[in-house]
């Protein structure tokens, strides 16, 4: 939850005051000041960032053909997916499938090398036999299948959301990034139903109450990046001062400000590097 | 600024066009960075500070000559835009969440998810607001008064399809309401924000119809995105059920 703080950064930001001389001068330390409000909201070292575009395109390609691999091999174990979910989750693979066509056209076009296809490994074991299984059974096994499923689109929807102001340059792929914010969230609210209809604590949306999906501690960094930081109420307006948010709030008759839905409003970013850090567990 | 936004439920053959233009090579270079990205938005976010014309744009919460309550311009304008929408979305699930048979109409589990959700909006709302008041206090957006047809809280199936329309109505606006942003700050806020309301959209949808979650009214068959609509395609429809007569001309546009 780092909303107000947010706020804070545009009430001071020099741009909303300096003459245009001065901007230009000021404008390295202002992008700098604006950049950690998209990127950092859970790391404050990634505030220093060096994703460029081409960054934020090869990740979001990435992204999507992990995420392509792991409902094609799911739906090809025919006794995995119950037969009535099947189109829900040929809908969904379908829906990255047209991701993956969109940033290979992007990187295509704009002439940079084509990133080779990853040997993609949902053990958790990095295609080596020896390191330990960090998913046991997500291939095979149902539920196992689902919790590794809601994991990934939280953190697709938190990555869109974070590498929209990475290409922002261009008009349609951005509007396109800002819309797959959408569908990603979607995606992961149904997966999230789907495991609620079988018994799971889960809500549609991330929330306090939702059970810790138990992973290896070496798998612990998916989880941070799915959801990490989302029942976070404290805010910092500036390094050690809080942002008083349940005052903040409560004078506009909102009475119930101890309450997880405010965190639930609000979904949270992802750093690039903790998104990094979490698909490189697959491959 | 207009390209491809389509109503809900319009051809499909747009989206079937490409959503992508050939980045140029030289434009990888020149923006390559986010600070170059991030830099540009704070430079035309803060144009108007050294531009001595100023084309005459309306304030948030004016009137304007045919009576309609403006939105206003710019930044402000999508702020009002969002809280127009948030007030309406919150009003409708408020009194959803006070129904006294509530439970017995909607079944016990959907009632209480319904309250979660009434709690969502009315912080979205109360959020607005404050950022409103703190960012352009003056030109807040009044108080306004929703109406509904007759029997809309009557029964589980005009309840859900009511909220189904508004939250499919509000994903869309924030949707095409992206691009019209031009302080990263807020745009990270309706980021954050719109991903609920899809969750909201995905999750009265699958009650309506289990596996219509992203249906390809919601998701565009063709491409794989969602469904986006400019401010003036939202407010046609939000007008149904607004009394006060809202204008969203300007929003997003910069003297």
């Amino acid at each position: 939850m780092k909303l107000m703080s947010i706020l804070d950064h545009v009430a001071s930001a020099p741009a909303a005051a300096a003459p245009r001389r001065a901007l230009f001068q000021q404008l390295g330390r202002a992008a700098v000041a604006a950049l950690p409000l998209g990127l950092g909201a859970a790391l404050p070292a990634a505030a220093e960032t060096k994703d460029t575009s081409l960054d934020a395109l090869t990740q979001l390609l990435l992204l999507e053909r992990l995420v392509s691999a792991f409902y094609t091999r799911a739906l090809a174990n025919t006794s995995l997916i119950p037969a009535a979910q099947v189109p829900d989750f040929q809908r969904i693979l379908r829906h990255q499938t047209q991701h993956v066509a969109l940033f290979t056209q992007a990187l295509q076009d704009s002439g940079a090398i084509m990133p080779a296809m990853p040997t993609f490994d949902f053990s958790g074991q990095r295609n080596v036999p020896g390191n330990p299984v960090l998913f046991p059974n997500v291939l095979t096994a149902y539920d196992d299948f689902l919790a590794l499923a809601q994991q990934l689109e939280d953190l697709s929807a938190r990555l869109y959301r974070s590498q929209v102001f990475n290409i922002s340059y261009d008009p349609k792929l951005y509007k396109a990034a800002l819309s797959i914010v959408a569908v990603e969230a979607e995606h992961s609210a149904h997966v999230r139903t789907l495991r609620r209809n079988r018994g799971v604590a889960v809500k549609s949306w991330p929330s306090a109450t939702d059970a810790a999906i138990a992973r290896p501690a070496a798998a612990q960094v998916l989880a941070t990046a799915a959801t990490g930081g989302e029942d976070n109420l404290a805010q910092e307006q500036q390094a050690g001062v809080l942002v008083p948010f349940a005052s903040l709030l409560s004078v506009l008759r909102l009475t119930f400000v101890s309450d997880p839905s405010v965190a639930e409003a609000f979904d949270e970013p992802v750093s690039t590097a903790v998104a990094q850090a979490a698909l490189s567990l697959f491959y | 600024m207009s390209d491809n936004l389509q109503p809900r439920g319009s051809d499909d053959a747009t989206f079937a066009q490409p959503l992508y233009t050939p980045i140029k090579r030289r434009s990888f270079f020149m923006y390559a960075g986010a600070t170059a990205g991030a830099s540009a938005l704070v430079l035309a976010g803060c144009s108007k500070d050294s531009d001595p014309v100023k084309p005459n744009l309306p304030t948030g919460n004016s009137t304007t000559a045919d009576g309609s309550i403006s939105l206003g311009s710019g930044d402000v304008g999508v702020l009002n835009y969002a809280y127009a929408l948030e007030q309406l979305e919150a009003d409708f699930y408020s009194k959803v969440a006070a129904l006294s048979n509530g439970a017995s109409l909607l079944g016990a589990t959907e009632f209480a998810y319904f309250q979660q959700v009434a709690k969502h909006e009315a912080i979205h709302r109360d959020f607005f607001k404050a950022a409103l008041t703190r960012d352009a206090a003056g030109q807040v957006l009044r108080n306004l008064t929703p109406k509904y047809p007759a029997g809309t809280f009557d029964s589980k199936t005009t309840i859900l399809a009511t909220a189904k329309a508004f939250e499919d109505l509000g994903v869309a606006a924030y949707n095409g309401a992206g691009k019209l942003i031009k302080t990263p700050a807020y745009l990270v806020i309706a980021g954050q924000i719109v991903s609920v309301e899809a969750r909201h959209a995905a999750y009265i949808r699958d009650l309506i119809t289990p596996g219509s979650f992203a249906a390809d009214d919601q998701v565009a068959a063709a491409s794989g995105l969602d469904m986006a609509m400019t401010p003036k395609e939202v407010l046609n429809t939000a007008q149904n059920f607004i009394t006060e007569k809202l204008s969203g001309d300007s929003i997003g546009v910069n003297a």
